[in-house]
């Protein structure tokens, strides 16, 4: 197998808050493959999103790493200085799209010039040529009318199309690992389907790996290649996305598959979580999804289960006897 | 920029001017006891004061008075000083001068200082730089101008001799009027300096920059400063008359000779043309400084810039 472009190992990571430590991230263990869209699931809360800015380093005052390595192509990212990752990883290797594409990009500059400042750092090159790079980058997301798009500043422009610009701005930096933390939560529907299609395009175009961060499994299904299914600040199941929606074999991961709404789910099928994402200021030991698992057992409320791979590419964590 | 926004603009700054100078005019009759008799002096003959009355149209309606006095004001004429004997506007401008000289360089004293320590104190927040920022701030605002001019002139002066104590004598003269002046607007600056760029390096644009691998030097000058600037601006045309109001003290206590001590003279001296015109002169200061604020505050923020 190809050594992997990101590889997270034991990550601990606690927000000091007033009532007291929160365990937001508890050894959590993630493998992602070069070239793949890697899929990072859960519910609100779970720690996906804090996952993909601890690995640019974009922290919080209130952040404690605890332990644990964030491997990126073998250099551990959490060993390096804000300096240094400023100027060796953040855009030249590793991106970032953010959720709310409505306060992503500044304000008082245009999207011209946004766009080239970029440039001028990772492509440098004559005006002209960078000109002419920028129209390319708008005509890559499959924006209308880049010549005046260029001009316009971000409040001209829809959440959609700020959202592309958003990857254009992105992927102008040429990195090899783009982490898209919920592109497409503000966006509407119908805009959605049209954002994932650029994305995905562009993805096997240039041969780029993405993280895709989300909590809507319709999005997973359409996108991604493999997925992390994350619970309380641990991955619980690393699959592949057919065999997610076909043979889950995590407890949570089933219930997550069951409580999507398909065409031919009969609402009286549709699978509700009991229960809530445990609240991480003293969180319950062991597994941390065994107050709302049906399958409990008592070594359960022990130990945290470890990933084991029960199939090629397929990890579970947990102590169910028949993990099929 | 919009056409109408601009009409409307200018048509409230007009209306407002009209306002100021209703305002300037009435000084002289709102005084208590005759214009004239107050003029003139206690000393003055009967005869006296009526002449006077006539060749200032003192006998007319308010209203004609006025028109007649703003007509002279367009065209630059502001009457004749009684102090003096001098037309009022040779007076003002050679007082005016000084009196720019002061003010604007502790404008931009204040402005440069106040900026500077304002974003030092946000990318260094609680640290020993960012509460001298704000002890520091809160000592100059605590104390009246008028007192701390005297305090610079004992000490930088008096005690130490490192720069003249009054008087306008070459560089060296303006730097402590200028400090005392314009210490006080910087610490008006610093503060909301510092919680405008706080509240601006939170914003999810500032995160998704540094995503990018923007030096943090740019992301500060440029992407934070550009945003925290927008309120910044106000805050300027807002300390204005105050930094204009506070040269007026300034000046009486360095003998500065400009149009602060001029004013404050004219007053005790009842020369009510200078008075008017000078009341005039920095009213329409205010208010065209609050216009350009308005102006530049679409420059500055292009949300602001309406579409045509």
């Amino acid at each position: 197998m190809m050594s992997p472009i990101l590889d997270i190992n034991d990550l601990y990571l606690s927000f000091s808050t007033e009532e007291g430590e929160l365990e937001a991230i508890n050894g959590l263990n993630l493998e992602v493959e070069q070239g793949k869209i890697h899929g990072l699931i859960g519910e609100t809360g779970c720690g996906k999103s804090v996952t993909g800015r601890t690995v640019l380093g974009l922290f919080d005052s209130n952040t404690m790493i605890k332990g644990g390595e964030i491997l990126y192509n073998g250099d551990d990212l959490l060993s390096k200085t804000q300096h240094e990752l400023q100027r060796d990883y953040r855009g030249n290797e590793i991106a970032m799209i953010f959720q709310d594409p409505g306060s992503s990009l500044n304000p008082v500059f245009k999207i011209e010039d946004q766009l080239d400042e970029v440039l001028r750092i990772y492509q440098p090159g004559k005006k002209a040529e960078r000109r002419k790079k920028m129209i390319a980058a708008l005509n890559a997301v499959k924006l209308p009318d880049p010549e005046r798009l260029l001009k316009k500043y971000p409040h001209q422009l829809s959440g959609g199309m700020k959202q592309r610009v958003m990857i254009a701005l992105n992927l102008a930096c040429q990195p090899s690992l783009l982490i898209a933390d919920e592109p497409t939560t503000a966006l509407d529907v119908s805009i959605q389907a049209q954002f994932i299609n650029v994305l995905k395009e562009l993805q096997k175009e240039i041969d780029i790996t993405i993280l895709y961060i989300t909590h809507d499994m319709a999005v997973v299904s359409e996108i991604c290649d493999q997925v992390s299914v994350m619970y309380a600040g641990r991955i619980v199941e690393d699959v592949s996305m057919e065999d997610l929606f076909n043979k889950p074999v995590h407890p949570y991961s089933k219930l997550l598959v069951s409580s999507v709404l398909g065409p031919e789910t009969n609402i009286d099928n549709l699978v509700e979580i009991s229960g809530s994402v445990p609240r991480l200021i003293n969180p319950p030991p062991g597994c941390r999804f065994h107050p709302r698992c049906e399958h409990m057992k008592p070594e359960c409320k022990e130990e945290p289960p470890v990933l084991k791979e029960v199939a090629p590419g397929h990890q579970v964590a947990c102590f169910k006897e028949d993990l099929s | 920029m919009n056409k109408k926004f601009l009409l409307n603009r200018f048509g409230r700054t007009l209306l407002t001017l009209v306002g100021v100078s209703i305002i300037a005019f009435m000084i002289l009759h709102l005084a208590p006891g005759d214009p004239a008799r107050i003029m003139l002096g206690q000393f003055a003959t009967e005869e006296n004061i009526e002449i006077f009355r006539e060749q200032h149209h003192l006998n007319e309606p308010l209203p004609v008075q006025y028109g007649a006095w703003i007509t002279g004001v367009m065209q630059g004429n502001f009457g004749y000083s009684i102090r003096y004997n001098r037309p009022v506007h040779e007076l003002i401008w050679t007082r005016m001068w000084p009196t720019l000289t002061l003010t604007v360089s502790a404008l931009v004293l204040a402005v440069i200082l106040g900026f500077t320590l304002g974003i030092l104190a946000a990318i260094k927040r609680n640290s020993w730089l960012d509460y001298i920022t704000t002890i520091q701030a809160m000592f100059w605002i605590s104390i009246p101008a008028f007192w701390l001019g005297i305090l610079f002139l004992y000490f930088f002066g008096l005690r130490l001799r490192w720069f003249p104590i009054g008087g306008m004598a070459g560089l060296a003269s303006l730097v402590l009027p200028v400090f005392a002046l314009g210490l006080r607007e910087e610490a008006w600056f610093a503060r909301p300096m510092r919680s405008e760029m706080l509240e601006v390096l939170n914003q999810a644009y500032i995160r998704s920059a540094r995503a990018r691998g923007i030096k943090e030097r740019v992301i500060i000058t440029k992407h934070a400063l550009r945003n925290a600037l927008i309120p910044l601006v106000t805050m300027i045309a807002l300390r204005l008359p105050w930094i204009i109001g506070g040269s007026v003290v300034i000046e009486v206590v360095f003998a500065w000779g400009g149009m602060g001590s001029l004013l404050v003279n004219s007053v005790l001296a009842r020369d009510f043309p200078v008075v008017q015109a000078i009341l005039l002169l920095i009213s329409f200061a205010v208010v065209m400084a609050n216009l350009f604020a308005d102006l530049l505050y679409s420059v500055i923020d292009p949300r602001i810039r309406l579409e045509d």
